[in-house]
């Protein structure tokens, strides 16, 4: 009888690790389930999103006192509105939501447009509204429109040149490419992702350390004649393919859910083909390699499984806080910032999401730098489980 | 052969062994005999290699066990305190599991664990998740995990712990088994009649020191007690922690 070689020692804790990891259907959920909230979440916002702001429904607009400016009337008209008469209670079903907005023409409006006076339309809004801001956005830029119109009309109709009445006039150029102002929309994909990366693994990280000493099956484990480093590489081999899996998941689910959600309603182009979703997959791969170790590290650290659990919970909320950082400020990535694991690879996964340029050199220090932390990890985890407070728990063995 | 040589060992402030030493033979049952809290179990761990001792030499068939962990643990089967199950493996599996670990495989595992599941009479839930079983059912298949590589030194802490009477003959049988096959067996209770029953020799610890050593009978004349149980609370000094 000999003993097992390193890896053939490590092979079979990975094996047991899988097949007690996959008889849990807590852990199941955990790994499969949760990674498809992002795609799940993603697919309804946009789809309610994009049924909200569809550019091809015209305009409509209730109207009070239509005979009193009919070339408003026209105007709209003509300009794709939908003129129709408003109800008696237009400002409560406003008030309600039942309407976007409703417009009333005084009296008197035509009386002083004749005369060459301001002239004073309504428009009854709920600016608290976020489904009739779209509408309202539009009709206002009508009246806009209309008065613009009219001024110039007036000015040239005096002999004026309408351009004197415009000291400045601001032209906006819209330098974002389709694919950037979809990065915009996009950036919760590497968000989803990266807690994918950390919450697949999270289950099996805490249960083969923290939950193989509560059971007491710790101590009969290391009995055996395998080394500390065969038993931590795995069960760390185990939480890292778990958490590649939930990955995938991810990844595949957001790829479908892009196809599903109408993006181009939204004036969105994205689209996910399999080059960059590889591309995707590989960057977060050595993450999952550090994730996994520093999971377990931190797990084998603490008193209990709950304990490790409140522990691991925080942790995932480190690597969102980039994401959420990059969203509120964007800021400039340099080279330097590629050595910080998490970070680093939320910043290449948005650049391949956006389809921006490749920088081989980021990605080369990014996995580098993640590759050695998570070595560093698994190192610390070898030491730290053949330590006798760690094995029997701390404060125990005395008797 | 278990041999253990002044061994010293502290939690903290706490000592939880002060100086223990005995001998365990081959084919000879060895009881350690204590108290709760009297030491047992922390010599135990420093034998199954977990703890190393501050001072002093543990030695399994003459290898040093805080040099030689490695080959300690082929040497050596161990029930420890904690039976610690996997509940959502079968007994089967953690038979294989433990196997593996220690370099078998195929055939001569799988015959292995048969033998020793039937002679623990599991056979009938071999194939069951361990997330059901008794108390007794699960010591049992702590103890076949323990003997499955075939070690020729077995060290069994409080195996009848919690049994109920039918588990509690079949690990005796079990342990007369092993002492027929010339194993050195090594086990420790705090429960008098099992230590008086089953063992050739026994090792009485209590406060971390061993205070007795030697056949019940050598234990009765040194006392000049003829139950053993007085002669037990002679030599600790007080009945605290000891059960008839």
């Amino acid at each position: 009888m000999s003993a097992p070689g390193l890896l053939s020692g490590a092979r079979t804790v990975l094996k047991k690790e899988l097949v007690d990891h996959f008889r849990d259907r807590r852990s199941l959920t955990s790994g499969l389930l949760v990674p498809l909230l992002g795609p799940v979440l993603f697919t309804l916002m946009f789809t309610v999103l994009a049924d909200l702001s569809r550019k091809d429904k015209p305009l409509v607009v209730p109207v009070r006192g239509q005979v009193h400016a009919p070339s408003l009337m026209a105007f709209l008209e003509r300009n794709g509105a939908k003129v129709e008469a408003a109800p008696d209670d237009a400002e409560q079903k406003v008030r309600d939501g039942k309407l976007d907005l409703a417009l009333i023409v005084p009296e008197g409006y035509g009386r002083d447009f004749v005369a060459g006076r301001m002239a004073k339309v309504e428009l009854v809004v709920d600016s608290s509204s976020n489904k009739a801001r779209a509408n309202v956005r539009r009709m206002e830029r009508l009246l806009e429109g209309y008065g613009a119109q009219l001024g110039a009309l007036r000015l040239l109709a005096r002999g004026v040149s309408p351009t004197l009445a415009m000291p400045v006039h601001v032209e906006e150029i819209d330098l974002a490419t389709p694919e950037r102002s979809a990065a915009a929309v996009l950036g919760m994909v590497p968000m989803f992702l990266l807690m994918a990366v950390f919450i697949g693994g999270m289950y099996l990280a805490i249960d083969s350390t923290a939950g193989e000493r509560e059971r007491g099956s710790l101590e009969p484990l290391l009995i055996n004649p395998v080394t500390r480093a065969q038993v931590v590489l795995g069960k760390w081999t185990a939480v890292v393919l778990v958490s590649w899996v939930s990955v995938v998941v991810s990844m595949v689910g957001f790829s479908v859910a892009l196809r599903l959600v109408p993006l181009q309603d939204l004036g969105i182009r994205a689209q996910l083909d399999a080059g960059p979703m590889v591309a995707m997959i590989a960057v977060a791969l050595p993450l999952t390699l550090f994730s996994g170790g520093l999971q377990m590290l931190l797990a084998l650290f603490s008193r209990t499984f709950k304990e490790a659990q409140t522990y691991l919970s925080l942790l995932m909320i480190l690597p969102l806080m980039p994401s959420m950082f990059i969203s509120l400020s964007p800021i400039e990535p340099k080279t330097w910032m590629m050595a910080i694991p998490a970070f680093s690879q939320t910043v290449l996964l948005n650049n391949l999401l956006r389809g921006d340029a490749i920088t081989p050199l980021w990605h080369v220090v990014s996995a580098v730098t993640t590759l050695a932390a998570a070595g560093v990890a698994v190192g610390a985890a070898i030491w730290l489980i053949g330590q006798e407070k760690i094995v029997f728990g701390r404060g125990a063995g005395t008797s | 052969m278990i041999e253990v040589q002044g061994l010293h060992k502290r939690f903290g402030s706490v000592v939880a062994i002060d100086d223990v030493s005995f001998r365990a033979d081959d084919g000879v049952v060895t009881g350690l005999l204590g108290p709760n809290g009297a030491g047992k179990t922390t010599s135990l761990r420093i034998l199954s290699t977990l703890i190393m001792p501050e001072r002093g030499r543990a030695m399994v068939d003459g290898l040093d066990c805080a040099k030689d962990s490695l080959a300690v643990r082929r040497r050596l089967g161990v029930l420890p305190d904690a039976r610690g199950l996997y509940p959502r493996l079968t007994a089967r599996e953690h038979l294989t599991y433990f196997g593996q670990l220690h370099g078998l495989t195929g055939e001569a595992l799988e015959r292995r664990s048969g033998e020793l599941m039937r002679l623990l009479e599991l056979d009938g839930v071999a194939d069951r998740r361990v997330e059901g079983f008794s108390n007794g059912e699960r010591t049992k298949v702590a103890l076949c995990r323990a003997l499955v590589h075939d070690p020729p030194n077995v060290i069994l802490d409080e195996p009848t712990n919690g049994l109920d009477v039918m588990s509690t003959r079949a690990v005796r049988t079990l342990i007369k088994e092993l002492k027929a096959q010339g194993r050195c067996v090594v086990f420790s209770s705090h429960v008098m009649q099992e230590v008086a029953a089953l063992c050739d020799r026994i090792v009485v610890v209590a406060k971390g020191r061993v205070v007795a050593d030697g056949t019940a009978d050598e234990l009765r004349q040194r006392t000049g007690k003829d139950n053993l149980e007085e002669a037990f609370v002679q030599v600790i000094g007080s009945d605290a922690g000891l059960m008839s």
